[in-house]
């Protein structure tokens, strides 16, 4: 499937199914003559025909892709450039467990671990200069930005409920 | 009209001012240096450490930034041939073959200084212009707010460059996050299927700073290769040593060139959620059609330099206008500085000239201010600009995703805005692999709630629809969006036509 079928199915389907939610809303009252579903199901409603003339137009280019894809394929081409889409999903699932943790170990602890598993996803470290220089990143911005939000600025960042701290 | 500016710059002036908005600049001439970090990025990572200072403190160090972060990213772009940010593209095209002709001071600083005075011209249009159209502004009723806040959203939706359909279902997705939570007029809770984390619907600052942050964060992961860094290029950083004199000369010796490529910025940063990367190329595209050498360009001509350069300051004066005058961001950095405001209890728009006049002359005293500020700091420090780009990205991504949390975190202090953060992340980055474009769905996300609120209360104030286009303002903006929208899809279809023709495999 084209990346245009795919993301005009994903918008399609949501796009229904929220206008189905409409349906509960109340009406228009004698105050507002225009109930609060009314100018949500417009904007569903025109979500919901431009993710069709979406899918429409990538079923059509998948259709004259197929179509040219035998001879491209004999020639031996290859589709765009080396993307490591699996280092993508690792920093994802690093950052989400940052921000479900956060909340229970307290953002220095939290960011200290997050910063530091970041930098060894991205770069692992080979040498024991390259480990210093991770846990000293790890360490300043966890305890740097701390200092510099709470004391310097007045902002509270998250206490832990695990740790207190 | 001066005398508040006088006041606004000597307010300015005073160190609890000056100091974040030094700061401000310092870190946009950086971000805008560094590669792979854009201005929005830049602006999002300083978001938060402006929610502990006063409204003009915050401003100012906005301002810098968004300064700064035009002309930082010339120093790159000349020395480097690598443009710091989409602004300097076209700066790309001479600065570098004239740096490498042996003459790199010249091209940065015909650079900075080409961005200082479109900067100004930028300004004197920021200062005379935006009370007037304020004013202006004041005299609309809802169905012209409605329809401007329309105009606005088909603008941006015809100057994408990918299709006009997703251009326009990106808006239509800006626009569905805005209905969800509690309705804006009734109050009564949409769309939130019984749930505490949609019951209040989606906060706009943890949205944006979601989609853009991740978008590009995970787009230079996507790519990432093992130092990741720029090390090879800074071996020897050249020297800046040039006759100032000789340089402003040569920009002032082409009058018509710096204004015309101001001019172009201005109207760019004027027209919703385009910025600084549209304005450098097209008034570089019009110095080459002007030029009566257009063959020297792209061989390190100070042409191409000065309107590259001149385009993406004068924009930023562009941007300030449509965001104070009548609350629409001009860009995505606006948009965040938009947010900003809300933070601290202030309303952008027509009434923000006459109810917050010291903030406004402050704000434009801080622009004039931080064109200087850019200046001397890059007199001082373009040659560490270049060390700056040597921080490896694996320490950068890190350090911005931590700034993007507190950012959203520190909101109203919850923790569902980080989750929010992280599911918007997702949707970015998913959106921009699905090839939606990002400007449209923001501008939604911004005028959504207006748009419904303008729209019911026009309907509450005269029952009869057909008002939207019967009113003279209402109705010109209104078939100014339709034109706007079928001169978008006349153009598309021209262009593909033109690949057919010419034989172009997609």
């Amino acid at each position: 499937m084209t990346r245009d079928l795919v993301a005009g199915l994903v918008c399609l389907a949501i796009s229904l199914v929220l206008l189905a939610a409409t349906r509960g809303l109340p009406e228009a009252s004698m105050l507002v003559p225009i109930g609060p579903g009314a100018y949500p199901r417009v904007v569903l409603a025109i979500t919901a025909a431009l993710s069709a003339m979406l899918v429409w137009s990538g079923w059509r280019a998948q259709r004259s892709s197929r179509a040219r894809s035998a001879p491209r394929e004999a020639a031996g081409q290859s589709s765009g450039g080396v993307r490591n889409y699996g280092l993508v999903l690792a920093a994802f699932a690093v950052f989400g467990s940052y921000t479900l943790l956060l909340p229970y170990l307290g953002f220095r602890i939290a960011t200290l671990a997050f910063v530091a598993a970041m930098q060894a996803l991205l770069e692992p470290p080979r040498s024991a200069r390259a480990w210093l220089v991770l846990i000293v990143v790890a360490l300043v911005t966890a305890f740097g930005a701390h200092a510099v939000f709470e004391r310097g600025l007045s902002v509270l960042l998250p206490r832990g409920s695990w740790t207190a701290f | 009209m001066f005398e508040l500016l006088g006041l606004g710059i000597i307010d300015i002036l005073q160190w609890k001012y000056l100091v974040p908005l030094c700061l401000g600049t310092l870190i946009g001439i950086i971000g805008g240096a560094l590669p792979g970090v854009t201005l929005t990025m830049t602006i999002i990572v300083v978001l938060p450490f402006t929610f502990g200072l006063d409204p003009l403190q915050g401003l100012a160090a906005m301002v810098g930034v968004y300064v700064g972060g035009e002309s930082g990213g010339l120093i790159t772009a000349c020395l480097l041939g690598i443009p710091g940010t989409p602004s300097a593209v076209a700066t790309t095209f001479d600065g570098f073959p004239l740096a490498r002709k042996g003459e790199p001071g010249r091209a940065v600083w015909l650079g900075i200084w080409a961005s200082f005075f479109g900067g100004l011209i930028g300004g004197l249009f920021l200062v005379a212009a935006t009370a007037p159209l304020a004013r202006l502004a004041l005299e609309f009723g809802p169905w012209e707010y409605f329809a401007l806040f329309v105009l606005a959203l088909s603008m941006v939706v015809g100057l994408v460059e990918t299709s006009i359909v997703k251009g326009l279902l990106s808006g239509a997705i800006g626009l569905v996050i805005t209905i969800i939570g509690t309705d804006p007029i009734m109050g009564v809770p949409r769309l939130d299927f019984g749930t505490d984390f949609l019951k209040n619907g989606f906060p706009f600052l943890p949205v944006l700073i979601g989609i853009f942050a991740f978008a590009q964060v995970m787009s230079e992961i996507e790519a990432m290769k093992p130092g990741g860094a720029l090390e090879r290029a800074i071996t020897a950083a050249p020297k800046l040593v040039v006759s100032h004199v000789r340089v402003i000369g040569e920009i002032l010796a082409r009058p018509f060139l710096l204004l015309w490529s101001s001019i172009i910025g201005l109207i760019i940063g004027i027209l919703p959620a385009i910025g600084g990367s549209a304005a450098n190329m097209m008034a570089y595209d019009q110095a080459k059609k002007f030029s009566k050498h257009p063959e020297k360009f792209g061989t390190g001509t100070p042409e191409g330099i000065i309107a590259s350069e001149a385009s993406n300051n004068a924009n930023v004066g562009g941007s300030l206008v449509t965001i104070m005058a009548f609350g629409i961001p001009g860009d995505a950095v606006t948009a965040v500085m938009l947010g900003a405001m809300t933070i601290h209890g202030i309303q952008s728009g027509p009434l923000f000239m006459q109810q917050q006049s010291k903030l406004a002359y402050g704000i434009f005293a801080a622009y004039l201010v931080a064109l200087v500020v850019t200046v001397l700091i890059l007199w001082v420090a373009a040659r560490a600009m270049l060390r700056i780009t040597a921080v490896p990205k694996s320490i950068l991504i890190p350090v911005v995703l931590v700034l993007c949390v507190v950012g959203a975190y520190a909101l109203n202090n919850t923790i569902g805005n980080v989750h929010i953060l992280l599911l918007w992340g997702v949707i970015g980055y998913l959106m921009v692999k699905g090839g939606l474009p990002l400007a449209p769905l923001i501008l939604g996300l911004i005028l959504g709630d207006q748009i419904e609120i303008n729209y019911i209360r026009a309907i509450q104030t005269d029952a009869n629809p057909w008002l939207f286009l019967t009113r003279p303002i209402s109705g010109v903006l209104l078939g100014l969006a339709a034109v706007s929208v079928a001169y978008a899809l006349w153009q598309h279809h021209r262009q593909a036509q033109r690949a057919v023709e010419s034989g172009t495999d997609f």
